[in-house]
Parts: structure tokens; C-alpha cells; sequence
């Protein structure tokens, strides 16, 4: 019986051959995207443009980075973005999972509709609300400001975020609250001191995709932050890109590219497995 | 505690994503030039901005396009999409790190992703498919310019559908392992063969998720944006114009061309447009599930 089970395993193996190489392929591919940039943000415009930019003949030109961070002001892009990621992703999950609990939890008038409501906010394009917020924060002469920015990203991952962590507290027993009813613990001091602690994968997951969101977020940005010292990375790199076409500064500008991506990838290398999950877990209720 | 709780919640909904909704749909009957003016002070001109922007060029265009990214797109991208997800759930060896790659681009920003494909893929003086064709002493495709205005369309579509299958997949295979391991144990002892049994026992157990897939497919043509502006930066082009691209340059004006005029109405109008078609799909896609629900 196991030679057997061995034998099937063997040959469906073999039949996978075609998957293995297809999907290689696409994974190779993809690798090399990564590492070409890699590679060309450690060499000069020269030898980017020759065919032998592998062999580092100049040796590698860290400087890149150096001269990217410093003159290119991928520094302020990059601490913008640091800082509005950091607090947006903090404020979404204290305005979030308080709503997520309450829904999940209690039955009042409105429950349904408040669902219903924040449900629709993900098939909302950017494009239907850009308009009248743009009018609103012109006339308040808000734009470029990084709170109103870090406020639009808040409030627009709010509904996503609820949702998500609507089904955690959904799969928590109400066990716990009774126990905590009985020793004598109030509704709010039941929430922050034990549900909220129960549902932290949950929200550590969340957390990650509205990290990758916001760090990656373009358009928003594109329209509320175009003085330089308030631009985000994306933006920030979208300008940098078009303006060292011109200056001809190529391995510059493939190191800014590097400087970009690096922290949504690194995380994504540690983090992948959670990612992964998440993205099955939250398209299930989207 | 429940007003406490749930009030800060729905304020950034009804600011962010009423409000502005509301807003927009009734701006695009009127004669707005720019956003700041207030609608009191425009003139009702009823379907005016829509008649006036299906009578533009550039916004059918654009409506093309996304079309175009929609359905070529979307089929590219879906059975990519199917394909890998049911080989990655037939037993594979690696499926973790396989799917993780494949993901990949969807965490990268597509500023960068766009800048790799750009200035690396598609370069043609030592671009990869240069390389490639060249090694295959293939001089005429190695020479193709697929950064060049005839190209420039599917080549943009390409490189945007690669980042997209991974996300894809993932619903997919989620959906595959859903499948209880008993329905193909019984085909298979019926003797029904791999295709038979993607056909009978795989496929129709992915309505849902094929609808999932769908809407947020629309969703995300519809936010089609950073890659029109990527692969043109200077101009609104033919070949990468989508309708946000082209409300951005009417409502906010940007770029130096002078082929358009501000016009917020119209902008609004585009909005609306976008929003209808989401629902559209979304409306379809509900049928067609609930249909089948009740057959089964």
C-alpha cells in the first residue's frame, strides 16, 4: 500500500513538470527584475549602458545611495513616509477596532446599515471623492499639511480595517465577557484589557497591509502634497525619476528606486506567510 | 460605549466617502470650472458634462483603453491566475515560497515596479527582451521598440497584468483548498480525469470567488492611474490615457498640455461614470452568483 502511495506521488511529480517550469519561469523572472535594479543601483551610468555592468569594474559605488539619500532628497521623502505610515497605521487601529467590536458584538438599530455603509466604502473609487475633498481643504488652506494627509489616510482604511477585524472579534467566545462581567469588570475596561488583546494577530496582520497601502500610496498624495519637504516616497520617487532622466544619473536613481521598495520588501520577506493570509482572509468578506 | 465606539468610525466614512460621493454625483450636472467654486454659483446644465465628454476623443479613448485593460487584461490575468493557483494546490513542492514570489510586485510600490519593467524590460538598448532576442540572434526582435507610441499600450498592459496575477491567485488557491479532499477522491475513483475533474468538481465550486476576483478586478481598472502616468509622464497619450488620467489633468491641470481645458464638472461627471461601472459589475456578478445558487 505505501510503495503504492510512494509510486502515485512519483508520477504526479512528473506531471507537474510543465507547472514547475512555467512557474519557475514567472519566479525567475521576477527575480531578475529585482536584482537587476539591485545590481544597476551599485553601478555608474556608463556601465549600466554597457553590456558588462555585472563585473563591477569600478568596484561597487555605494555613493549611489549615499548621493541619493543626501542630494536627491530621498531623506525627506523617506522620513515623510515613515511618519505618516507609523501614525496613520496607530490612529486606523484605535478608531477601527472599537467600531469592529461594537458591531461585532451588540445588536442595535443601525448595526446593519452602519455595515452596509462601510461595505460600500470599498467600492468606492478614489476617483468619486477626490474632487469635493480637494475643494474642502483648499478653501481650509490645508494642503500640504501632513496632518490632513495622514487624516485622509486614516479615514480612507478605516472601512477596510473594520471589516477585517469584524470577523476576529466575531470568532471570540462571549465566554470572556461574562467573565469579565462577573469579577466585576466594566464594558470599556472588558474591551481594551481583554478583547483587544485576543484579537492581535488579527491586527497585527491589518496592520501590515495598511503599512504596505499607505507607504505605497500615490495618488492622494499626487494631489495633496506637492511641495517637496511633505511628499511621500512614492511621489517623492515618481519626481525624482523624471527629474535624473535628464541629469542622466542613473545609478542614482535605480538606488532611490532601491531605497524605496526596500522597506515594504524586507517586511514582506519576514512577514510573508501573514501577508498572504491576510489578503485570502480580507477578499473573502470584500 | 456603543456611540463612543462606533461615532469615530463612521465621522471618517461620511467625510471621506459620503460626503465627497454625494458631492461629486450632483457637480456633474452642473457647469464647474474649478473645484473650489461653489456649486450655488454654477449653472445646471443637466447631462451637459456627459454629453460633452462622450462627444471628446480623448475620454472615449480612455474609456477604450480601460476597456481593453479589462477584458484582455482580465482574462490574461485570470487564467494566469487559475492556472497557477491549481497547479500550486496539486501538490507541488515549495508552494509557500512559489506564492510568495509571485505576490511579490503587489508589495512593492508600482513606481518602482514601473521603473524596473521601463528602464530595464522594455529598454532597447540593453533592456532584457533585448538581451534575450539578441543572444537568439533574433536582430529584429531585439530591436522592437516596445517603449515606442505603437507599442506603448500592451506593453503597459503587460507589465501592469504581471504584478496583478499574484493577488489573484491568491484568491484562488484559497478558495481550491477550500474544496473538500472527497469530491476529488470520488471522481477520481470514478474515474474521471484531471481535466474532467477541474471542470466538474473545481470550477464550479469557484463562482464565489470568480465573482470576488471579478469586482475587485473592476475596482482596480477603474483606480487605473500611477501606470498611464508612468509609461507617459509628460503628455496625456493615446496609448496610456485612462479616465482618472484624464480627469487629473482637467481638475488639476498639471501637465503643460494645452489639449485640455479645466472643467471640474466634467470631471465629476468621469467619476460617476467610474462609479456606475462598479456597480454594473457588481449588480452582474450578484446575478449571476444567486442564479447559480439557486440551480445547485
Amino acid at each position: 500500500m505505501k510503495k503504492k502511495q510512494i509510486n502515485l506521488e512519483h508520477t504526479n511529480q512528473k506531471k507537474l513538470i510543465p507547472a514547475y517550469i512555467f512557474i519557475g519561469l514567472w519566479v525567475v523572472f521576477t527575480f531578475m527584475l529585482i536584482g537587476w535594479v539591485v545590481f544597476a543601483s551599485f553601478s555608474t551610468s556608463n556601465e549600466i549602458f554597457s553590456d558588462h555592468m555585472f563585473r563591477f569594474e569600478t568596484g561597487f559605488h555605494i555613493e549611489n545611495y549615499a548621493k541619493a539619500w543626501k542630494t536627491q532628497k530621498v531623506s525627506v521623502f523617506f522620513m515623510n513616509s515613515l511618519l505618516y505610515t507609523v501614525v496613520s497605521c496607530s490612529a486606523i487601529i484605535l478608531i477601527s477596532a472599537p467600531a469592529a467590536y461594537v458591531l461585532s458584538r451588540f445588536a442595535f438599530k443601525g448595526n446593519n446599515i452602519s455595515q452596509m455603509l462601510l461595505a460600500s466604502a470599498l467600492g468606492i473609487p478614489v476617483i468619486m471623492i477626490i474632487m469635493p475633498l480637494f475643494g474642502i481643504v483648499s478653501k481650509l488652506h490645508l494642503t500640504n499639511n501632513r496632518w490632513l494627509l495622514m487624516f485622509l489616510y486614516i479615514a480612507m482604511n478605516v472601512p477596510f480595517t473594520v471589516f477585517y477585524l469584524l470577523a476576529f472579534f466575531k470568532s471570540l467566545s462571549v465566554t470572556y465577557e461574562e467573565a469579565a462581567y462577573i469579577d466585576g469588570c466594566s464594558p470599556m475596561g472588558t474591551f481594551w484589557k481583554i478583547m483587544l488583546p485576543l484579537v492581535q494577530p488579527g491586527i497585527v496582520t491589518v496592520t501590515i497591509f495598511n503599512f504596505i497601502t499607505i507607504w505605497n500610496e500615490y495618488f492622494m498624495s499626487l494631489i495633496f502634497a506637492n511641495k517637496q519637504n511633505v511628499r511621500p516616497v512614492a511621489v517623492g520617487l515618481y519626481n525624482m525619476i523624471q527629474a535624473m532622466r535628464y541629469t542622466g544619473d542613473w545609478g542614482g536613481m535605480f538606488a532611490s528606486v532601491v531605497i524605496v521598495f526596500l522597506p515594504t520588501f524586507i517586511l514582506y520577506i519576514f512577514l510573508s506567510d501573514r501577508i498572504i493570509a491576510g489578503v485570502t482572509a480580507g477578499a473573502i468578506k470584500g | 460605549m456603543i456611540i463612543a465606539f462606533l461615532t469615530p468610525a463612521m465621522l471618517c466614512y461620511l467625510i471621506v466617502f459620503l460626503y465627497p460621493s454625494i458631492r461629486t454625483f450632483i457637480m456633474s450636472f452642473f457647469k464647474i470650472v474649478s473645484v473650489t467654486d461653489p456649486i450655488k454659483a454654477s449653472n445646471f446644465i443637466g447631462f451637459g458634462n456627459y454629453h460633452k465628454l462622450f462627444h471628446t476623443q480623448l475620454f472615449l479613448q480612455s474609456m477604450s483603453n480601460i476597456g481593453k485593460i479589462w477584458f484582455f487584461g482580465g482574462v490574461g490575468v485570470m487564467l494566469i491566475a487559475l492556472l497557477f493557483a491549481v497547479a500550486l494546490t496539486s501538490g507541488m513542492k515549495h508552494v509557500k515560497f512559489f506564492r510568495s514570489v509571485i505576490y511579490l510586485p503587489n508589495v512593492v510600490s508600482a513606481v518602482a515596479m514601473g521603473t524596473m519593467w521601463i528602464n530595464y524590460v522594455y529598454n532597447s538598448d540593453y533592456g532584457l527582451l533585448h538581451n534575450f532576442f539578441k543572444t537568439l540572434h533574433m536582430t529584429k526582435a531585439s530591436q522592437f521598440l516596445y517603449t515606442g507610441q505603437d507599442h506603448l499600450f500592451w506593453s503597459m498592459l503587460v507589465a501592469y497584468c504581471f504584478g496583478m496575477v499574484g493577488y489573484h491567485m491568491l484568491i484562488f488557491m484559497s478558495s481550491i483548498e477550500q474544496i473538500p479532499k472527497d469530491y476529488h477522491e470520488a471522481a477520481l475513483l470514478e474515474g474521471a480525469n484531471a481535466w474532467q475533474r477541474f471542470f466538474h468538481v473545481t470550477l464550479p465550486y469557484l463562482r464565489g470567488c470568480i465573482r470576488t476576483n471579478l469586482v475587485m478586478w473592476t475596482v482596480f481598472t477603474v483606480g487605473f492611474f500611477v501606470w498611464g502616468q508612468l509609461f507617459s509622464p509628460v503628455n496625456l497619450s493615446n496609448a496610456t490615457v485612462a479616465p482618472m488620467n484624464y480627469m487629473y489633468e482637467m481638475v488639476f491641470g498639471a501637465s503643460s498640455s494645452a489639449n485640455t481645458v479645466r472643467d471640474s464638472g466634467a470631471g465629476a461627471a468621469i467619476g460617476v461614470c467610474m462609479m456606475v461601472i462598479v456597480l454594473i459589475v457588481f449588480a452582474l456578478t450578484n446575478l449571476i452568483t444567486k442564479n447559480d445558487d439557486t440551480q445547485m
